[in-house]
């Protein structure tokens, strides 16, 4: 029976139904794994996006730390109002570094490892990001911090970019500021302990050898430290027409001002970008006499100053009403221009990841930052990063201010104006 | 050499500041065998005290009433942190969770510091603008404190060996099963101790706070520099954490005037290993006779 026409019709019947089966199996295959796929994606797509907050909230970091969280949280709570990044809101998982490289690469690696951060905001200290750095590399995860120490490079660190204003950026403009504003012939340097300062201290050597100003003495002091006068009694021997002065706190500033006052040498103060923006810490230590006694002038970001009264930066206004309303008593004491860098870092990486379609991996949002950071409108306006440099901020944006004439939210008067 | 001798008077301040540290560390040591590691948060109190309870612009006789009253309030405060750290304990000697509770306590003031003010770091108002040293200002701060560091070795001197229960916690510093199977009530002077130790510290945070730093994370120099103070002078020995904080402060103050600021803390710490090397007990201690 098998080889009649009957069984044949029938095998060949068998044949096609076999066929079909499999193309339809094939095709329920298929749905079901674009079904997977969909409700995949649509799931990804509603979870948070986990980012962490990677900041030196104590320790010598501290005070900065708080204006930056303020900043930071006060960018995400806008992002999560209005529906998240490509509808993902954010989850910010907060860490604290304690200023201590060893505890932040712990931190680091909860942030990163653990709780699988897909973005990092921070930290403010040098050294600290450099312990962390490996981690950052290794998982490709994106960070934006203020860090300003020349040792980070792209090479060191691919997926990271700093708001601050690098140490040589800082060091030029203040070397300029003592040679064309002050007519320095020779300067002395102190600064803390850092490595931030440290790669300053390098960088300030370069710009007053290639300017030939000579540099009469350089000195450190820890952070934290209240009495200054052993450091400035030997800097004062040289006899320089210049103080140069690096500080990452202002109430650093503040004691270096008051060791300055009791010892008694008169000698212009050329500070650096802290020495402006953290002036109100110095200024609750060591009072406004001392800037104008040592003619204290500072570098801020030209987004943050003015010249007349009448004539003030209205996206940097506009910020301060901003975390006025979010956090009113920390906006009163906190430095709200460095929570203005920190919140326009957290609006440049929503752009870059909204832009990718919502990828957050290291290099497609390193890509895009690089190539549309210019086209950034934020509080401190076009920023800086391009395929050969990750610093936010470049040296176009610094100018030089008095410190101590400060406005509402810390605004600063232009030197000169 | 008026550079000198400004390096040396700003020392010599430092160095009380940081004799009185070693000294309050002594007071407890003697009675229990316990090195309190919160001594530096307990200074930084101290200082605290005076930011909040003196007024923007004090007058003297302000400034004066409120010394014993941040000596008391330190002293209150550190006995129950002495009462805390010796509750769990039969024998402070032989028992080592003190390690832990006291730096707990330096942890947790840290904590309390950071809440409070956050990591601002407040300015003390004084009424005392300091004295004139060849052509410069030096705070009054360090001359009160060399002061203060001065009276209180003096009264403790006193303490120990003119007044019965100071004398009895000296009898606990030479052996406290003995003293114990006397009648003397070890836990009590033990609790007692302490609070001495607090009114040192009380008021050298007070009488120094406008030369400190008062934030959640300066604890940690004070009581490192206040330890090394009394390791090098000689552990229990009052003498010794004056001298040895006097040492500190001067050599370190002129490391960094002369090879730089970076060598401060590295020289007070060579001092310690070269003394601990060439005189393991201190300068002014007494080797301790152990049974083996």
């Amino acid at each position: 029976m098998s080889g009649s026409p009957a069984g044949k019709h029938t095998m060949q019947q068998m044949t096609g139904l076999r066929g079909t089966c499999r193309s339809l199996a094939a095709f329920l295959l298929g749905s079901i794994a674009v079904s997977v796929l969909a409700a995949g994606a649509a799931c990804a797509q509603g979870q948070p996006l986990k980012v962490g907050e990677f900041l030196d909230i104590t320790g010598g970091g501290a005070s900065a730390a708080e204006a930056a969280r303020l900043g930071i949280e006060l960018a995400v709570q806008e992002i999560n109002q209005s529906g998240g990044i490509k509808g993902r809101k954010i989850d910010l998982l907060t860490s604290d570094t304690q200023t201590d490289p060893t505890v932040g690469v712990g931190e680091i690696k909860r942030l990163v490892l653990q709780e699988k951060v897909e973005l990092v905001f921070g930290p403010l200290i040098s050294q600290v990001l450099m312990a962390a750095l490996p981690v950052l590399n290794e998982a490709k995860v994106p960070a934006v911090g203020s860090t300003g120490s020349d040792q980070i490079t792209m090479e060191k660190a691919p997926y990271y970019f700093s708001t601050l204003i690098n140490a040589d950026s800082q060091a030029k403009a203040m070397v300029n500021q003592a040679e064309s504003a002050l007519h320095a012939k020779s300067a002395a340097i102190i600064s803390d302990s850092g490595a931030q300062a440290k790669s300053f201290v390098d960088s300030m050597k370069r710009e007053l050898d290639a300017r030939g100003i000579k540099l009469t003495g350089t000195q450190e002091y820890q952070y934290r430290a209240t009495d200054m006068t052993p450091q400035l009694l030997n800097l004062k021997r040289g006899n320089p027409d210049t103080l140069l002065l690096f500080t990452s706190s202002g109430e650093d500033t503040g004691n270096v001002l008051k060791s300055l006052d009791d010892v008694g040498w008169i000698v212009k103060v050329t500070g650096n970008y802290t020495v402006a923006t953290f002036a109100e810490a110095a200024i609750r230590i060591a009072g406004k006499e001392p800037f104008k006694k040592f003619d204290v002038t500072g570098m801020a970001y030209k987004a943050f100053t003015y010249c007349k009264a009448d004539d003030l930066p209205k996206p940097f206004l506009a910020f301060v009403a901003k975390a006025k309303a979010f956090r009113p008593a920390e906006s009163a004491r906190l430095s709200l221009p460095f929570a203005a860098t920190m919140y326009d870092a957290v609006s440049v990486f929503k752009d870059a990841v909204e832009a990718s379609g919502g990828k957050t991996d290291g290099p497609t949002v390193t890509a895009w930052i690089e190539q549309n950071a210019g086209n950034h409108q934020g509080v401190l306006g076009p920023l800086n990063a391009s395929p050969t440099s990750h610093w936010l901020a470049g040296p176009d944006m610094v100018t030089a201010v008095y410190p101590d004439r400060l406005l509402d939210a810390g605004l600063q008067q232009r030197y000169g104006c | 050499m008026q550079d000198l001798l400004i390096v040396a008077v700003h020392g010599i301040g430092i160095g009380a500041i940081y004799a009185m540290v070693g000294m309050s560390f002594n007071v407890v040591f003697n009675s229990s065998g316990i090195l309190n590691f919160a001594q530096g948060n307990l200074l930084v109190l101290g200082g605290l005290f005076a930011v909040l309870a003196l007024p923007d612009a004090p007058s003297v006789g302000q400034w004066i009433l409120l010394l014993p009253l941040a000596a008391l309030a330190l002293a209150g405060l550190v006995a129950i942190q002495g009462g805390i750290t010796l509750l769990p304990l039969r024998s402070s000697v032989e028992q080592h969770s003190w390690l832990i509770t006291t730096l707990a306590a330096s942890v947790i003031i840290g904590g309390v510091l950071l809440i409070h003010q956050g990591s601002a770091q407040p300015a003390v108002h004084s009424p005392f603008r300091g004295f004139r040293l060849v052509g410069m200002r030096v705070p009054a701060s360090y001359a009160f404190a060399a002061g203060l560091a001065v009276l209180w070795y003096a009264a403790l001197r006193w303490f120990h060996t003119r007044v019965l229960v100071g004398l009895a916690i000296s009898a606990i510093a030479q052996d406290l099963d003995a003293a114990r199977a006397a009648g003397i009530r070890v836990r009590r002077l033990q609790v007692l101790a302490f609070a001495i130790s607090g009114m040192i510290v009380g008021s050298a945070g007070y009488i120094a706070a406008p030369v400190m730093a008062i934030a959640s994370d300066s604890g940690i120099s004070y009581v490192m520099n206040g330890f090394v103070a009394a390791v090098v002078g000689g552990i229990g020995s009052n003498l010794g954490s004056l001298v040895g904080g006097l040492l500190v402060g001067v050599i370190t103050s002129y490391a960094a005037y002369n090879y730089g600021g970076e060598f401060q803390d590295m020289v007070a710490l060579a001092l310690l290993v070269g003394v601990l090397m060439l005189r393991p007990q201190g300068l002014l201690g007494r080797p301790a006779a152990r049974r083996v």
